[in-house]
């Protein structure tokens, strides 16, 4: 009780001209937990066991800090009472597990090595890095995951997921955009959109599980050369087509068709009620990726163009 | 009903857990009596599917997907057995939809899944089980739950209100198109486990909504 008590740390820290600088000493293996109503949150990451804390805000605003047993809390009051809108910029040990939400928040994670849990409402979700759970949450907002480890959730409601060079177990979800998840390590990968399409490239493991879904979209995914899986895809008013011969062993049904590669090990499932289905070599997969991000570019080169007087 | 274990009683009754979560779940079964009734109904649908004959497809569209992508043999699927047939996968689904539905059902009612599940009864049936029947309950949960956003939406900014509606319109239009492909089709295999998911989607955004809804008080 008493070392809980000692432990525990209580500070409203004092704005200097709307901003708040302050580094705290935590305990190895202590998490973080920040709430912010509006701004962002940013977190970068070293070796040392201490918080750094920057934060802008405005002149009436100001920042909380507390560090009960090994829970670092920090959030933005307002002396006013009404939520205020604060740009944090805070730096964690590399594997200090962060809890961090807010409604108008965007959310930027970079070289974590530890869970991760976000969630904002108005807000993207940017996250470098993750180990362990991480579960990334946003309803407005995009959702973008790179180089993360372990059980991993990530959903949107109106804007795209994607993750890239991620291993685990994965879970990416969203209602009215993309789903895109590259460079994939996983044998249980569930991918579901509405109104979207669906994008897979990684390993098909023997034994796994792999479900890509989409209402109103295209399925997109490569399949590995000596793949062992029995693939399912099914469509209600679009096309399949592969871009290598498939052998038929296996069942068909209207709208829903089988074939098993090689063992039949891993299951695959992929089915658009109004898009096509389409399988392809990773070569390919990654070729196609590569005339996107030149159509992106020029679409940049584009936009810039009409915004030059 | 505890969620935890809620989302896991499928993998369980599939013996797909590992042995400390199954030991867990097991200990938890013997003081629930809500997961305990949701395991022995998930295990009545899957003996029943199990007994369940197997239906050929009404429409053939093999060949033109097969000159699409290149197939050579063509198998007579009857000559084949399957490890799963149609009335399985589909009694799968509607018992995952109604254990996802369930537990919003306990959670707005206080009641128990044991007593909230209409698809056993319609299992037993070798004949197609109507989406009007098996979607029932589903659709009462959706209502409940979409009741519940309209008296929390005043505490979300007008936005999220615009976006969230939006949205639901989608999966809306997305569930009329399922539904309307299933009623010239309504044995078709695909389409009901899409519907199925579809509806699964819309009971989730509900669900995550009114959550963070409440939490904004």
């Amino acid at each position: 009780m008493l070392t809980t008590i000692a432990a525990a740390v209580l500070a409203t820290l004092a704005p200097m001209q709307g901003e708040t600088d302050t580094t705290i000493a935590v305990p190895a293996g202590a998490s973080l937990s920040v709430n912010n109503f509006g701004g962002a949150i940013v977190i970068h990451t070293w070796t040392q066991n201490r918080v750094k804390v920057h934060a802008e805000h405005g002149s009436r605003g100001s920042i909380e800090a507390s560090l009960v047993g090994t829970t670092l809390t920090i959030k933005a009051g307002s002396r006013h009472g009404s939520p205020s809108v604060v740009d944090f910029d805070i730096t964690v040990p590399v594997e200090m597990a962060l809890n961090l939400s807010g409604t108008y928040t965007e959310i930027e994670v970079n070289g974590s090595k530890a869970a991760i849990t976000a969630e904002t409402v108005d807000g993207s979700i940017d996250v470098r890095g993750g180990s362990g759970n991480v579960i990334l949450n946003s309803i407005q907002g995009s959702v973008t995951l790179a180089d993360a480890t372990g059980r991993i959730e990530v959903n949107s409601i109106n804007e795209s997921v994607e993750l890239s060079n991620v291993s685990g177990q994965i879970k990416a979800e969203t209602t009215n955009g993309d789903v895109t998840l590259w460079g994939i390590k996983s044998s249980s990968v569930e991918a579901t959109t509405i109104n979207g399409d669906v994008e897979y490239e990684g390993t098909v493991t023997d034994a796994g599980t792999y479900t890509f879904n989409s209402h109103n979209g295209d399925i997109q995914i490569s399949i590995p050369e000596g793949a062992n899986m029995t693939l399912t895809v099914a469509t209600a008013n679009g096309d399949i087509d592969a871009s290598f011969p498939l052998p038929f062993r296996g069942t068909r049904e209207k709208h829903r068709y089988t074939f098993k590669l090689g063992t039949g090990s891993a299951r695959m499932e992929a089915e658009s009620f109004q898009g096509d289905i389409e399988l392809r070599r990773p070569a390919e997969m990654r070729e196609h990726q590569r005339e996107k991000e030149k159509e992106k570019e020029k679409d940049k080169d584009h936009e810039m163009e009409q915004e030059e007087p | 009903m505890n969620d935890q274990w809620t989302d896991r009683l499928s993998e369980y009754v599939d013996g797909e857990l590992a042995n400390g979560e199954r030991v867990a779940l097991e200990a938890h079964l013997a003081t629930c009596a809500p997961c305990r009734g949701a395991v022995a109904e998930l295990r009545q649908v899957v003996a029943r599917a199990r007994s369940l004959e197997d239906r050929a497809p009404q429409t053939d569209l093999w060949s033109g997907v097969a000159k699409r992508i290149g197939a050579g043999q063509v198998v007579d699927i009857r000559s084949r057995r399957f490890s799963f047939n149609v009335p399985q996968l589909i009694a799968a689904c509607i018992a995952l939809v109604l254990l996802s539905g369930g537990g919003t059902w306990v959670a707005l009612h206080k009641t128990s899944v044991a007593t909230d599940t209409t698809f056993t009864s319609q299992a037993d049936s070798t004949k197609w089980v109507p989406v009007a029947v098996w979607s029932g309950r589903t659709d009462a949960a959706i209502a409940d739950l979409q009741e519940a956003l309209r008296r929390n939406e005043s505490r979300l900014d007008t936005s999220t209100v615009r976006v969230v509606r939006e949205n639901l319109a989608l999966i809306d239009r997305a569930i009329a198109q399922a539904r309307t492909a299933l009623a010239a089709d309504s044995g078709n295999a695909y389409l009901n486990l899409h519907l199925a998911d579809t509806m699964r989607r819309k009971l989730e955004l509900l669900r995550r909504v009114n959550a963070i809804a409440s939490a904004q008080s």
